[in-house]
């Protein structure tokens, strides 16, 4: 899919003139001012940089959007926010400062301040070093589930957010809410991208 | 549809009253109201009209602000249920509220309830399967618990009977130890699993599979629309495509005129009259003003799932039942029984890689019983057996792949890897101390006495976990599956959801609560036909013998009467 292909499945080429200023409002508070453009519930401006920047490595803008741009890091900021009791909350913030540490303590600065490649070797270590998530039967996990840690953790919630989001549930995966009969042998060609629901 | 009758506050005598308004609930309805009988249901929770009252039944997950996350409020209203990990904000509302409705787990025991009109019909799993004598005879041959008062043959024309009306599809195997039904087309297997099914069956002689038998219409019957393969069953079907009391029993029994329903009745007891010599009531408690009423009628159907059917008739006491109606063997509360769950094996599927499906099919695959069921295939570790559900579907969890950036999230918007699990369900046996009690000590929400559980799988059911584990490992290895985990989640009780026993049926009045016409022995005009009634619990889902049994009572209850001798 080209990029044109991309930005209208977004929608946000709709009103392309008017649109395009806040693409790029998006991409600068990334990559220069660093100065967050949304109200985090849970997070402090702190936190939800560094939120927002490792969702942004993990699942970046290509010919599809990213997860920034289907707001993934501020749905997360929701969910943590008003699903987490007390004790969630304050585990997911030690959590995250614990990370920043680490990051402080091996590359002398906190993980927005790095550059761009410490950053990418600190993912390379995390995802080397992050429990994985025990296969499931029935929404339930099987076996003895390992700890998953942090990254992992954030990794997979940032996946759901940006998969159950409306942009990408509609418009990039393969989207069929009454799908009407089941078709049991079907060529994947015949479907594209994975099925959304 | 016209709506239901709710008001019951201008008449208090009916011909009958069904406590419950759930799968076996539902279908004493429809049999006493269709036999011309006035017949009350009364229900515990809120009116739940067919597809009025379904309201996430077609929302994506964006339409959910959490997108099925629960708030710390629902996860404190559900804070039991929960455990079961199905509880999301689009079928919240169908789960009872446990902080109202305590119970005490004198050892681990997940009690699942649904509180509202159509009861768990809304949740079930569908899936219908007959048993067979090899069931029924059970108890007999190897003289765990009593003796079923019934066989096959008695049962068989009422099976017959309600799988012409619910609708089940499936395939027909022939097969003695899993008798076929009145089947509609089957759903289809896809193509990892017809692989893995000819594998299957060739290297092991006596096993089959086939797709899962269930009570999912495969074409429109009875007015009701044919799957359209959305799996968002447990919200609510808008097609009607599925078996619930809200989209197929009380429609047919609301059609009579004859059907009054009243919601929010908490049931507080079942009156019986000593000088009668049989009950004449039910004692309710309104759940919204807290209003005491007692409605009367010949017959009393008690519904109200099988933990709360026998919490009632212990709460029901009387000069004559001082120990609770019906309860003169001492057996009432006893000889608990579930399914174990989720105890299998899963891996990947190489080779499918350019295959997929369309539709989310509810249901997925099915191996019938293959030991216990004759001579060659006898255990000398267990006495019983199992069955597997499983399925092959594309998977994998993205976030384990050890990458992340461009590449890796164009990767994980294509189809993941081919996954195929299979996880055994195995017969319990009747243990007598398996058993719930009335505690007075905790009440809930309207001063009524709750339940103590005390109940646990024993030495029988953890040889059958173990040979399914390995036998489930085996078969997958066989299968050429790849990364082959076997797995023993350990679940207690109550996880299957297939609570049974506690008013057992039996043939002997001092060594069970009910005849084999489910009549309490010596309160001859109060019917229990929900999973309180079953004297064993054999290896297959038990809601369609449950269906079978209640439309064969009703008969008998109705034929009685006219008798007049009830």
């Amino acid at each position: 899919m080209d990029r044109r292909k991309a930005l209208q499945k977004t929608g946000l080429f709709a009103g392309a003139t008017l649109m395009m200023p806040t693409m790029l409002s998006i991409l600068q508070s990334c990559k220069e001012e660093k100065r967050l453009d949304w109200q985090p519930e849970f997070f402090t401006e702190d936190e939800a940089k560094i939120v927002s920047l490792l969702v942004d490595m993990i699942l970046p803008r290509t010919d599809t959007p990213g997860a920034l741009d289907v707001k993934s890091d501020i749905f997360m900021d929701k969910v943590i926010a008003r699903t987490y009791d007390a004790g969630g909350q304050e585990h997911m913030r030690s959590e995250i400062a614990a990370f920043n540490a680490s990051c402080e303590e091996k590359y002398g600065a906190a993980f927005i301040d790095l550059n761009e490649s410490d950053r990418i070797a600190v993912l390379k270590e995390a995802e080397a070093n992050s429990g994985k998530f025990n296969p499931g039967v029935w929404g339930t996990a099987v076996g003895e589930q390992e700890p998953i840690g942090f990254y992992r953790g954030l990794k997979s919630m940032a996946i759901w957010a940006y998969s159950t989001s409306e942009e990408i549930g509609k418009n990039v995966l393969s989207y069929d809410p009454i799908p009407g009969n089941y078709e049991p042998c079907k060529p994947v060609s015949e479907v594209g991208n994975k099925w959304s629901l | 549809m016209a709506n239901f009758n709710i008001d019951a506050k201008k008449d208090v005598t009916y011909d009958a009253i069904v406590i419950g308004s759930g799968i076996s609930g539902g279908w004493a309805a429809k049999e006493l109201c269709e036999k011309g009988l006035k017949t009350l249901v009364l229900e515990r929770g809120k009116i739940v009209e067919h597809v009025v009252d379904y309201p996430t039944m077609n929302l994506d997950p964006w339409d959910m602000e959490l997108r099925g996350g629960l708030t710390p409020e629902q996860k404190k209203k559900h804070y039991k249920a929960i455990r079961s990990g199905w509880i999301g904000t689009d079928t919240e509302h169908f789960w009872a509220d446990d902080e109202a409705n305590p119970y005490i787990e004198e050892k681990p025991f997940l009690w699942l309830r649904g509180h509202q009109m159509g009861g768990k019909s809304l949740l079930w799993g569908k899936q219908t399967y007959r048993w067979s004598d090899l069931d029924f005879e059970a108890n007999a041959k190897d003289g765990n618990g009593v003796d079923w008062p019934i066989r096959y043959k008695d049962i068989e024309p009422w099976y017959t009977y309600v799988e012409k009306f619910a609708g089940i599809s499936g395939e027909a195997l022939g097969l003695p130890q899993l008798p076929d039904s009145h089947f509609l087309p089957p759903m289809e297997l896809n193509c990892v699993e017809k692989h893995i099914k000819s594998r299957i069956e060739k290297e092991f002689k006596g096993r089959n599979m086939t797709i899962g038998r269930v009570a999912h219409l495969t074409q429109p019957h009875n007015g009701r629309g044919q799957c359209q393969y959305r799996n968002r069953c447990s919200r609510g079907c808008p097609y009607g495509a599925y078996f619930s009391s809200n989209s197929t029993t009380l429609p047919a029994a609301n059609a009579t005129g004859n059907l009054t329903i009243r919601p929010f009745s908490i049931v507080q007891s079942v009156i019986y009259d000593d000088q009668k010599g049989k009950a004449t009531g039910v004692r309710i408690i309104d759940a919204e003003t807290n209003e005491d009423i007692e409605y009367s009628a010949k017959i009393i159907f008690v519904n109200a799932s099988a933990l709360s059917t026998t919490q009632i008739l212990m709460n029901s006491k009387s000069n004559r039942f001082e120990n609770g109606l019906g309860n003169d063997s001492g057996e009432l509360g006893h000889n608990l029984m579930d399914h174990t769950y989720r105890v299998g094996a899963l891996g990947k599927v190489e080779g499918f890689d350019d295959k997929y499906y369309k539709g989310r099919r509810p249901n997925g695959i099915y191996i019938p019983r293959y030991v216990n069921i004759d001579e060659a295939s006898k255990s000398d570790k267990f006495v019983r057996g199992f069955g597997y559900q499983g399925g092959a579907h594309r998977g994998g969890n993205a976030a384990n792949i050890e990458s992340f950036g461009a590449e890796y999230k164009d990767s994980i918007l294509k189809p993941g890897p081919w996954e195929f699990f299979i996880t055994g369900f195995a017969e319990c046996l009747p243990y007598h101390e398996n058993k719930i009690t009335l505690n007075t000590d905790v009440l809930d929400k309207w001063g009524q006495p709750t339940l103590t559980i005390d109940a646990e799988f024993k030495e029988n059911e953890k040889a059958l976990n173990k040979q399914i584990q390995e036998d489930a490992v085996e078969m997958l290895e066989a299968a050429g599956v790849k990364d082959v985990l076997g797995f023993d989640n350990e679940h207690p009780p109550g996880y299957g959801v297939h609570e049974m026993g506690t008013a057992r049926m039996g043939r002997d009045p001092k060594t069970s609560v009910l005849n084999e016409f489910n009549q309490v022995h010596a309160a001859k005009n109060v019917f229990v036909t929900d999973g309180a009634c079953m004297t064993s619990s054999s290896c297959v889902n038990p809601s369609l013998t449950y269906m079978a049994l209640t439309a064969r009572a009703a008969d008998h209850a109705v034929s009685e009467l006219k008798k007049q001798n009830l």
